[in-house]
């Protein structure tokens, strides 16, 4: 792993004493065939033991490495990356590869989004749960499939004791999720990142899977990283939320401040483009014009000015100039000033959204 | 016939092993400068008819080899099975060798060391006594000749051996002798052949008392010494015959039995304790052994005989000649070449006419096509100076009375071919411009190429040349087929033994035009037909003169084969071999001189 | 799994009994006279026919269907004596049995193929792992790299230098050559040596970029990575995880390969002169020894039958998602 040196000092650290996760000042780069990919590009943010963090933004906006990249699952030859990543006062960045396995699925756990191409089709659902209990803490194997029955008992699996010998295929898709959760907290992780777990599920067993998680927390204590493009659901399970945006933090705030009075243009975006209960439903959708950036040469600026109606509120060019900084705490990167955020808000975004 | 089965299987394992060629990678002739290949002089040798040798000559053991020694193995590559083992079946080179080895006639070859050619009694006391104007023959059995188990040789085992080929397993071998005693349709005298109890009568094959065999023909035949002296008329003891079985496990009489035997694979021979060297005035003991790989490509051969390590120290090629491919590396490499046999074969290659289709049947338009072929580059396509030599007649050098310069058509003088005298013989003959001729080849390696020299020729003397490639396993059955549809066709000639009645009977005789028959240009003259009857019935030394002159009127007068080349043989052997010298008889190395130096 | 292999063994008889009928009926109706082929240079007429009847020929084709047929399932006689099932009758040119000059083949074709599998999956599979577990590297450029030149060998180029280098100019090793494992087992080793090595290496090259790219590719699965964030070691991933995937096509090539060598590695029998099945298919083929061709044929559609059995059997094993369907 490389180290790539500071290039811009933008985002600065959030308040807060002694956070259980710190990322501060993140940038993770690809080498590709094509050139640089700078997939998360100064990115910052701290998550306290027992509260969960919302990640939303399109994809490619840089959530997913951004946690494959806490975790250590990034290809060391191809990725340089910089930044700091503490977990709990350790700095994970530069660690050995040894010190993250003992990390990995014991201390910090991951839960994907496709739980059918996650679990291996060649072992048991029962040897994939018990395997990290098993080399995290030791216990024989009879303890470890004991440990793997019960995990599946508490994810709601009914008879466990059959259905630990199973095989993914044999299980339905809730199921297998379920079956990733006690996976993911075998080892009562401290942190758990979820990585979008419930977008292959349909909507009954995504709420279900969404009360299993936070019933977990409580549980366990953990602290939550949540992953997803979807802001409903992000709703009802976050404490924070980060909205990204081609690798980069552009609004930070809780779940109530970002979704009632959101800041950012993107953000607005983002709650235009999203079916809401109860709303009308003659009143079209607004999509975000344009495609996300290409994160091998993107925009100068704010990377959002390209697909921002309001770079002319701003004046003088500077969206495409000049980069704007995320403010510590709640905020968000972008040049309209809080009162032009407040009064477009106002007047033009929230109407839409019913 | 005796055709040349070696060379045409040859072509099979060539073209597999092709990948072998980058290797070598050059072609046949090199650079050297002086001919080394076998001259006409060592032909000359046999141009004295083949002497038939009295008792002393018959009587055991035979004269030394200088220098021999006993013991050791030989190893004899081969690329492919033998064709048989049962003598009845043998007709072909690679088994006449295999037989000198195993088997035992009435009478054999001996060849001295200056290559003169004799027949000498085998099992019997001597070549044979003849009677009655040469209607009657009578073969004494030497004392002590037996079986490898041991199994005393009598009369009626020499009965036996003849019997069995009129049944109908036996169908491979030569059938000379069955003719001779019973007739074309000889079967029909003895259709299950002495397996049911039935005998030939006393009248055609008498055997008298246990040691006397007598036959009784309606036709003088001199040539009887020679044509038993072929494998195919070998003892087959009446106790160990397996009929159809015997064909994988006969009982060796000779020097040598097999030990195994597996198809396709190998043979190991080892000596057999039951022969006499009393008994045998040819065969020789010296090694312990013969060893027979049957899957050693003919370059590989080469390549193992030439690098001279290891078991190839003790090799020879049994049958096959050196690897056209690799020619150049033998013949330049001083100490390699001094380890080869060469000479002459008995085949001649010739362009037969059919002289069924009308095309063919002015001679004029025979004449020109022999005199246009260029003989130079056919011998080219098949191995070049080493392979082959032009030819100007239609009798091998191997046979008693060739004439080196005996060349009517200029062939020897001319052999890039003479196109102008072709031309003009064509015009007198008055053939139109584009004329089809179908030329029938066969699909071997040689074939192919010889095909593009054909067709060349004949497209520049104005014809329509059609070219019919035939499986190379069915050649000589289609183009011996009497209605064929071709006008000419290439094809490979040679003796059963040295007497011009093993190549002018089968092939000129028009008595023998049919479907099946070797004769295929038809040609039916009836001087011919006739100087063959006198010939024939002629002892060797008076025959020759007649063979001489119906050859000159085959060849001048009817021309309904055009002679191309006489084909040459060049054998390697490993270093360690003694005794190693060509047999013209058997057109390969003689196989009963050589030993393990050292061993 | 047992109905499984039942109704695949019975498929396997039919499908069989169909590759003889079919075998027979499409050699026996070509327009050419075996007698003519088996002829040798007394062809008159009269010996024609004398050798039809030998072959049987003479019979109609019904009839020598019958016959063939019964002989596989009950043997039958022949003048050279009993020809015991399954008979696949007798060779037109030598007279053996079909069946027993097959079994004699047999044992140095089944020697070839081991050995060589041996040293194939070895070195080959050992190779593509080694240049995936080292991906990008110059130990992965150099393994690719020589796999991507010894794949463009041949064994027929390959197998003449191997012998020029070890046996023609240094005398180092005899010819190779077979024998039997069971009189000797030094001498078996050495005289295969060669020809193992070399028809591996043309072998190995293949698995060798399949075991990488498979591997690759595998390491590339999400479950792969899920069990990486377990904690799970890299070595115990590469081999627990990605090896099992990667197992599936690897099997699938060995099944066709090995198909392939057991009915007769027809070029490496001939660079290194020696006596198998491929060289029995070909000579028979050149011979036109129609019997000797489809016993050939038949024994080789056998293999390939019971390999692609065995395949599946295979598959069985190794992904759950196969059995338990």
């Amino acid at each position: 792993m490389t180290t790539l040196t500071k290039t811009e000092g933008a985002g600065s650290a959030p308040t807060g004493s002694d956070p259980f996760l710190s990322v501060r000042d993140l940038y993770v780069r690809f080498s590709t065939e094509d050139g640089t990919v700078k997939a998360v590009d100064g990115l910052s943010f701290d998550l306290e033991r027992g509260r969960t963090l919302g990640i939303v933004g399109e994809s490619g906006s840089g959530k997913s490495v951004t946690n494959l990249t806490v975790l250590g699952l990034h290809n060391p030859k191809t990725t340089q990356i910089a930044g700091e990543i503490v977990l709990d006062g350790q700095e994970l960045i530069g660690a050995r590869e040894r010190t993250l396995e003992t990390l990995r699925g014991n201390k910090m756990a991951m839960i994907f989004q496709d739980p059918l191409t996650a679990l291996s089709p060649y072992y048991t659902v029962g040897r994939q749960i018990a395997e990290p209990y098993r080399k995290h803490r030791g216990v024989s194997r009879r303890e470890a499939h004991l440990r793997a029955v019960e995990m599946l008992a508490k994810v709601g699996i009914p008879q466990p004791k059959l259905r630990v010998n199973d095989y993914p295929h044999q299980f339905s898709g809730g199921m297998r999720q379920r079956a990733m959760i006690a996976m993911a907290l075998a080892c009562d992780p401290d942190l758990l990142i979820a990585d979008e777990p419930t977008t292959a599920l349909d909507v009954t067993v995504q709420a279900q899977i969404l009360d299993l998680l936070k019933d977990l927390q409580q549980e366990f204590g953990s602290a939550i990283v949540f992953i997803t493009h979807d802001l409903g659901v992000i709703s009802t399970m976050a404490d924070d939320l980060l909205v990204m945006y081609a690798g980069r933090a552009v609004e930070r705030g809780s779940v109530g401040e970002v979704l009632r009075s959101p800041q950012h243009p993107y953000t607005w975006g983002l709650l235009s483009s999203m079916p809401r209960l109860g709303s009308d439903v003659d009143k079209a959708l607004t999509p975000i014009p344009g495609s996300p950036p290409s994160l091998l040469n993107p925009p100068s600026g704010c990377p959002f000015h390209p697909r921002c109606a309001f770079p002319e509120q701003v004046g003088g060019g500077r969206c495409a100039t000049e980069r704007p900084a995320l403010p510590e705490g709640r905020g968000a990167a972008c040049h309209l000033t809080a009162e032009q955020q407040r009064t477009v808000f106002i007047d033009q975004i929230k109407p839409r959204l019913g | 016939m005796k055709t040349d089965r070696s060379r045409q299987t040859r072509a099979i394992v060539v073209a597999l092993a092709a990948g072998a060629l980058v290797l070598t990678g050059c072609s046949g002739s090199g650079g050297d400068t002086t001919d080394k290949s076998a001259k006409r002089k060592d032909a000359a040798r046999q141009q004295e008819p083949v002497k038939y040798a009295d008792e002393a000559a018959s009587t055991g053991p035979a004269a030394p080899v200088a220098g021999a020694e006993e013991g050791g193995v030989i190893t004899g590559y081969m690329q492919s099975d033998f064709s048989h083992l049962d003598p009845g079946q043998i007709y072909v080179s690679d088994a006449n060798q295999l037989g000198n080895l195993i088997h035992r006639g009435l009478t054999n070859f001996h060849s001295d060391k200056d290559g003169n050619l004799s027949i000498v009694g085998d099992i019997a006391t001597d070549s044979g006594q003849s009677s009655d104007g040469g209607k009657t023959w009578t073969f004494k059995i030497k004392k002590g000749v037996k079986d490898e188990d041991g199994n005393v040789i009598t009369s009626k085992d020499v009965r036996h051996s003849i019997e069995r080929t009129y049944a109908k397993f036996i169908f491979d071998g030569p059938n000379y002798v069955q003719t001779w005693l019973s007739g074309d349709d000889y079967r029909k005298a003895l259709p299950d052949g002495p397996y049911k109890g039935k005998h030939l009568p006393d009248s055609v094959l008498e055997t008298p008392d246990d040691s006397t065999v007598v036959f009784h023909f309606k036709q003088a035949r001199p040539d009887l010494p020679q044509a038993l002296a072929m494998p195919g008329y070998s003892i087959v003891p009446e106790k160990q015959d397996t009929k159809e079985k015997y064909d994988k496990a006969p009982a060796a009489l000779g020097p040598y039995k097999i030990s195994e035997f597996k198809p396709g694979k190998s043979m190991t021979l080892v000596r057999n304790t039951n022969w006499d060297p009393k008994t045998d005035s040819v065969r020789h003991q010296y090694v312990d052994g013969y060893n027979f790989p049957l899957t050693v490509s003919i370059p590989s051969q080469t390549k193992r005989l030439l690098a001279d390590q290891g078991e190839a120290k003790n090799a020879l090629q049994f049958i096959d000649m050196v690897d056209t491919a690799q020619m150049s590396s033998v013949v330049t490499d001083k100490k390699a070449y001094a380890r080869t046999v060469r000479g002459y074969q008995p085949y001649v290659w010739q362009m037969c006419f059919n002289l069924d289709s009308s095309e063919m049947k002015d001679k004029k338009i025979r004449d020109a096509i022999t005199y246009a072929i260029p003989s130079a580059s056919m011998v080219q396509a098949d191995g070049g100076k080493y392979g082959g030599e032009v030819a100007g007649g239609l009798l091998a050098p191997t046979l008693p009375g060739f004439d080196p310069s005996y060349d009517p058509f200029g062939k020897v003088k001319k052999p890039a071919g003479d196109l102008e005298k072709a031309k003009q013989l064509l015009k007198e003959a008055g053939v139109k411009e584009g004329t089809k001729l179908t030329y029938a080849y066969s699909n071997t390696p040689r074939g192919q190429k010889q095909m593009v020299i054909v067709t060349d020729v004949l497209k520049k003397l104005g014809f329509d040349p059609q070219a019919k490639e035939i499986d190379r396993a069915t050649f000589y059955e289609q183009i011996g087929k009497l209605d064929n549809p071709f006008d000419l066709y290439m094809t490979g000639w040679g003796q059963d033994w040295p007497s011009p009645s093993t190549v002018i009977t089968p092939v000129y005789d028009g008595d023998l035009v049919g479907d099946g028959s070797p004769n295929y240009s038809h040609i039916n003259d009836e001087t011919v037909n006739k100087g063959i009857d006198e010939a024939t019935a002629l002892e060797p030394e008076a025959a020759a003169k007649k063979w001489e002159e119906i050859h000159h009127r085959i060849v001048e007068e009817i021309n309904p084969c055009a002679p191309v080349y006489y084909s040459k043989t060049i054998q390697l052997y490993g270093s360690r071999i003694g005794g190693a010298r060509y047999n013209m008889e058997a057109s390969n190395i003689d196989i009963n001189d050589v030993f393990i130096k050292n061993p | 799994m047992l109905p499984f292999l039942i109704r695949r063994l019975s498929g396997a008889v039919v499908i069989m009994f169909l590759i003889g009928a079919f075998t027979f009926f499409l050699f026996y109706s070509i327009p050419q006279d075996f007698a003519e082929l088996a002829c040798g240079k007394n062809c008159s007429p009269q010996n024609i026919a004398v050798i039809r009847e030998n072959l049987g020929l003479d019979q109609p084709i019904a009839a020598q269907f019958r016959d063939f047929m019964m002989g596989i399932v009950a043997g039958r006689d022949f003048p050279q004596g009993h020809c015991p099932a399954p008979c696949l009758g007798v060779s037109f040119a030598s007279g053996d049995m079909v069946w027993d000059s097959i079994i004699d083949r047999f044992p140095l074709t089944l020697s070839l193929t081991l050995g060589g599998l041996v040293v194939f999956l070895v070195v080959g599979l050992g190779a593509g792992l080694i240049a995936a577990w080292k991906r990008g590297t110059a130990v992965d450029k150099a393994l690719s790299g020589a796999s991507i030149v010894l794949s463009s060998f041949q064994i027929y180029l390959l197998g003449p230098i191997v012998l020029g280098l070890l046996v023609y100019s240094t005398g180092l090793m005899e010819n190779p050559k077979y024998v039997s494992p069971f009189d000797s087992p030094g001498g078996w080793f050495l005289g295969m040596l060669i020809p193992w090595v070399v028809m591996a290496t043309i072998f190995t090259a293949q698995y060798t970029r399949m075991s990488r790219s498979t591997m690759i590719e595998q390491l590339q699965e999400e479950h792969v990575r899920t069990a990486r964030a377990k904690g799970m070691s890299r070595g115990y991933v590469f081999f627990r995880y990605a090896w099992r995937g990667s197992l599936i096509p690897i099997v699938t090539i060995i099944g066709i390969d090995l198909s392939s060598l057991l009915s007769g590695a027809v070029v490496t029998e001939f660079t290194f002169d020696l006596a198998g099945l491929g060289r029995l298919a070909v000579e028979s083929s050149v011979n036109k020894d129609i019997p000797l061709t489809m016993g050939v044929m038949m024994f080789g559609a056998f293999f390939i039958l019971m390999l692609n059995i065995i395949v599946d059997l295979a598959y069985a094993f190794i992904d759950p998602r196969v059995r338990l369907s």
